[in-house]
């Protein structure tokens, strides 16, 4: 069995560049919806011990109480999620008796399950700490895998291996976060601590994904050199796929029973890992191989 | 192809049986530490039986973080904008020490965790109290600034008077003041001061002397002294001065410098008067001075220069050293009790008036507690206001159930990895679910053993590196395979195929690690969580990945025939064998 993967690299990479390309026009066209962790705000879930009244009488009960622009969502059968502006601790006990007396029955009783609220100096301080993580953890991938094939710089230059590896790896994220401009939008699915982690570390996750290719093509470098540079490759391809899938099966069988079974504050971390760990198998594959057959084509037409 | 490459292990048939036999016992050891009720359970079976008396195990739980068992995360700000640079961060300790006694004493939390952090600038205090269950009563109890009051003994009577007892007063003081104009009127008569002294004075201690109070400062005697200021000596008064006990009729003997401040000798006719304490004995032993942590410019600790005595040092700004001065000044002889937060911490009595702004408390304290005295009453001094800035709170029934779902999800994603292994790698899958066996009882051993925060992103790490775990198994294998295809020996395939994953397998993992020390470094409780965990798995998967799956393949591949059988993906001499996967 043998597929020619680098044969139609140009149609694989349209492909991937396409979808890039589609996450980057969500993601300025309606932008990831913040979570309270980098905006401020506060989050209140409560359960109802019988019935969820609707939306909108929720809604009305805080206006009432002098908070305009919330956010209910609802989970589970008889829980719903509020998010609304930042509230001090006498706004919140204020909120939450003004509730009881609005829905609270004898039957029918009010648990606050939690409450979270975050100052606009804590969100400040998680959203520089956030994008200083992003920037050091690229950084430092980059510098491990130009070190990892620091041995083979022919045909191709080994930090062309770490940038193709980065672009995979980034193609990863930028369709986590297409999906998540994408839900964001049309299920107000906000991104939060959570979110950045899972993109950290899908990052790495793809690097490594992409290491065990690259490293099946260095294997092949140094023992059949009777082959081209494609066709190496493609050889590195074939051999890896298996274990590609078989990989990303094993890793995406216990995420996505986190995701079914998990509970609702956990679900869109999973997700999120899930979008970015099949993407990371498939672009380790379709994307950053194929780039790198590219290159050295590129290469040895410049050459001539 | 890699004929260059030669099985370079040769361990010999004992050695492959001992490593075996230690991950055996490793296996049982973490499983005792991360179930040690069952076996609890034996051990007083046997103890029972046998009298032997085998210690139990330890039964520690994991360290379950907030979102799992409930409770509260607090982040405080600590407003020390009015703090000078060098004292902003031992205020902040004092802060974190009032907030820790707090928690601890009125919420009767057992376990809580106050640490301070600097965050640029900015001084916050973190409070994560456990299975609290009324957050909002633990915030109002921490949000109250520490209090450090000064109080002298109260003679204020609780209530007001009935009609019956003001009179019995009324009529007393009017007796008193009868009593008092007759002995003025006689004053004025006679030059012999002392003989009305002995005809009307009611106080004894000054009365066998003729009146004669010593000499007295603007302190304890205000309305005489002020008297004495505008007389001559040998002058005695022509009306009656009031003080706090009574009535006085004053004569000004003899005048005095002491500290630039002239003090008179002046002798008196005192009257008693009645105060409703008299009548109605005060219920509180001690009432405030006004003098509080406001007025204390710093405390310190110091020692006795002769007794070499620990001893904690108060000074005063300018509004407390006067104050001070005044309280110390009519209680003399008397105690004075310093108050935090409701509570008497010291009760010195005092020996003289203090004008310098500066005291010393005394009481037989070690260094250690001297120095949380002094950090106490700086705090109180030095009030740095806090501000809430950011609060989680879970409720214990939300906590149990994440704790519930997520401990199925691990336990079902786990199941669901061994059995894909099976069925797709047979035997040599069935390796690796002992080597995920293993893993996961090391990895869970080591949680508790290193008392690792469990949380619920934690658990979603712990999930996700069962994952990569199995990748690493996934390499060999699939290394394997191709060996068997290129027709080895069952033997020479597998020492190949761990031997050349190797280099896949530690880049890998090193790519992994990379991100998870910087989320490490990233700092706040999800993150951290994560990391720690997904950190720990993804190296013991190396472990038990290398190690383990190689010790067991290595005991049990001597089993079979050397070209192996269907149980193993991949066997036979050529490609066109294999068309069965």
């Amino acid at each position: 069995m043998n597929i020619p993967f680098v044969k139609y690299a140009k149609y694989l990479l349209t492909v991937s560049a396409i979808v890039t390309l589609a996450s980057l026009v969500l993601l300025f066209k309606w932008g990831l919806k913040p979570g309270i962790d980098f905006t401020g705000g506060s989050l209140l879930e409560i359960t109802f011990s019988q019935n969820r009244p609707d939306n909108s009488m929720v809604e009305q009960a805080f206006s009432q109480l002098g908070q305009q622009n919330i956010v209910i969502q609802k989970t589970g059968d008889t829980a719903m999620i509020v998010r609304t502006a930042f509230l001090s601790e006498n706004e919140h006990q204020a909120v939450l008796n003004g509730l009881k007396q609005k829905f609270e029955t004898d039957t029918n009783k009010i648990r606050e399950d939690q409450f979270q609220t975050i100052g606009a100096a804590v969100s400040k301080q998680l959203r520089q700490r956030s994008i200083l993580a992003v920037i050091l953890v690229c950084l430092s991938i980059v510098a491990f895998v130009a070190y990892a094939f620091r041995k083979v710089s022919q045909p191709v230059a080994s930090w062309k291996y770490g940038v193709a590896a980065i672009i995979a790896a980034a193609h990863d994220v930028l369709i986590v976060v297409g999906v998540f401009a994408f839900l964001g939008h049309y299920n107000n699915i906000e991104v939060d601590i959570g979110f950045v982690v899972a993109l950290l570390t899908v990052l790495g996750y793809s690097v490594n994904d992409t290491i065990v290719v690259f490293d099946r093509i260095r294997d092949n470098l140094l023992h059949r050199r009777n082959l081209g540079f494609s066709e190496l490759v493609n050889a590195g391809l074939n051999e890896t796929l298996a274990r590609s899938i078989n990989t990303t099966l094993t890793t995406v069988i216990p995420l996505s029973a986190l995701y079914l079974l998990g509970g609702s504050t956990i679900k869109n971390f999973a997700l999120a890992l899930l979008v970015g760990i099949a993407s990371g198998a498939y672009s380790s594959i379709f994307v950053a191989s194929p780039l790198l057959a590219y290159v050295d084509k590129w290469q040895k037409r410049q050459a001539k | 192809m890699a004929k260059n490459v030669k099985p370079t292990v040769s361990l010999t048939r004992s050695q492959i049986k001992w490593r075996v036999l230690w991950i055996g016992i490793l296996l049982v050891f973490c499983a005792l530490v991360v179930a040690p009720t069952y076996a609890n359970k034996g051990i007083d079976w046997v103890n029972n039986k046998a009298n032997l008396g085998f210690p139990r195990l330890p039964d520690k739980g994991f360290n379950l973080g907030l979102d799992l068992q409930g409770g509260a995360h607090l982040v405080y700000q600590a407003d020390t904008s009015h703090v000078p640079d060098a004292d902003k961060a031992d205020s902040v300790e004092g802060v974190r020490d009032v907030i820790e006694r707090r928690v601890r004493g009125g919420l009767g939390v057992a376990e809580p965790l106050v640490q301070t952090t600097k965050v640029g600038e900015d001084y916050r205090i973190i409070v994560e109290l456990p299975g609290v269950a009324d957050v909002n009563q633990a915030i109002k109890m921490i949000g109250e600034t520490p209090v450090l009051e000064f109080k002298e003994q109260n003679n204020e009577p609780p209530r007001d008077l009935t009609k019956a007892e003001q009179k019995q007063l009324d009529d007393f003081n009017k007796q008193a003041d009868k009593k008092a104009k007759a002995a003025l009127a006689m004053s004025k008569t006679t030059s012999d001061f002392v003989s009305v002294v002995n005809k009307y004075s009611e106080d004894d201690r000054t009365k066998d002397a003729g009146g004669e109070l010593g000499f007295i400062n603007d302190k304890i005697y205000p309305e005489i002294y002020n008297w004495a200021k505008d007389h001559k000596n040998g002058e005695v008064g022509k009306d009656i001065i009031k003080s706090f006990d009574g009535l006085n009729i004053v004569k000004r003997i003899d005048e005095r410098q002491v500290d630039n401040q002239t003090e008179f000798l002046v002798a008196r006719v005192f009257v008693k008067t009645k105060q409703k304490a008299d009548i109605v004995p005060p219920t509180d032993q001690w009432k405030t001075t006004g003098l509080s942590g406001k007025q204390l410019k710093r405390a310190e600790v110091t020692q006795d220069a002769r007794t070499s005595q620990i001893q904690v040092s108060l000074n005063f700004d300018e509004e407390g050293t006067k104050l001070f001065a005044d309280i110390t000044g009519r209680n003399i002889g008397q105690p004075v009790a310093i108050f935090l937060d409701g509570q008497p911490i010291s009760i010195p009595r005092v020996n003289e008036s203090i004008t310098s702004g500066s005291a010393v408390i005394s009481g037989g304290f070690t260094l250690l507690e001297a120095k949380q005295l002094a950090q106490r009453l700086n705090s109180g001094a030095l009030p740095v206001p806090v501000e809430l800035i950011s609060q989680q709170a879970v409720d214990a029934t939300l906590g149990i159930d994440s704790l519930t779902k997520s401990f199925h999800a691990g336990l079902i994603g786990l199941l669901g990895v061994m059995i894909f292994m099976i069925i797709y790698y047979r035997f040599p899958g069935l390796l690796s679910v002992f080597s995920l066996v293993v893993y996961a009882l090391l990895s869970l051993a080591t949680f508790k053993l290193l008392g690792v925060t469990l949380t619920l992103s934690g658990i979603a790490g712990f999930i996700l590196s069962v994952g990569m775990a199995v990748d690493t198994n996934v390499l060999v294998f699939e290394r394997l395979k191709e060996e068997l295809h290129l027709g080895k020996s069952l033997h020479t395939a597998s020492e190949e195929s761990f031997k050349r994953s190797w280099p896949s397998i530690r880049d890998g993992h090193i790519a992994t690690l990379v991100s998870c020390v910087f989320l490490v470094w990233f700092g706040t409780g999800f993150v951290q969580g994560f990391a720690v965990t997904l950190a720990i798995g993804v190296l013991f998967s190396l472990f038990t990945a290398i190690v383990a799956t190689r010790a067991m393949s290595r005991l049990v591949l001597k089993w079979f025939k050397e070209e192996g059988n269907w149980l193993f993906l991949g066997y036979g001499k050529h490609d066109s064998d294999v068309t069965n996967k």
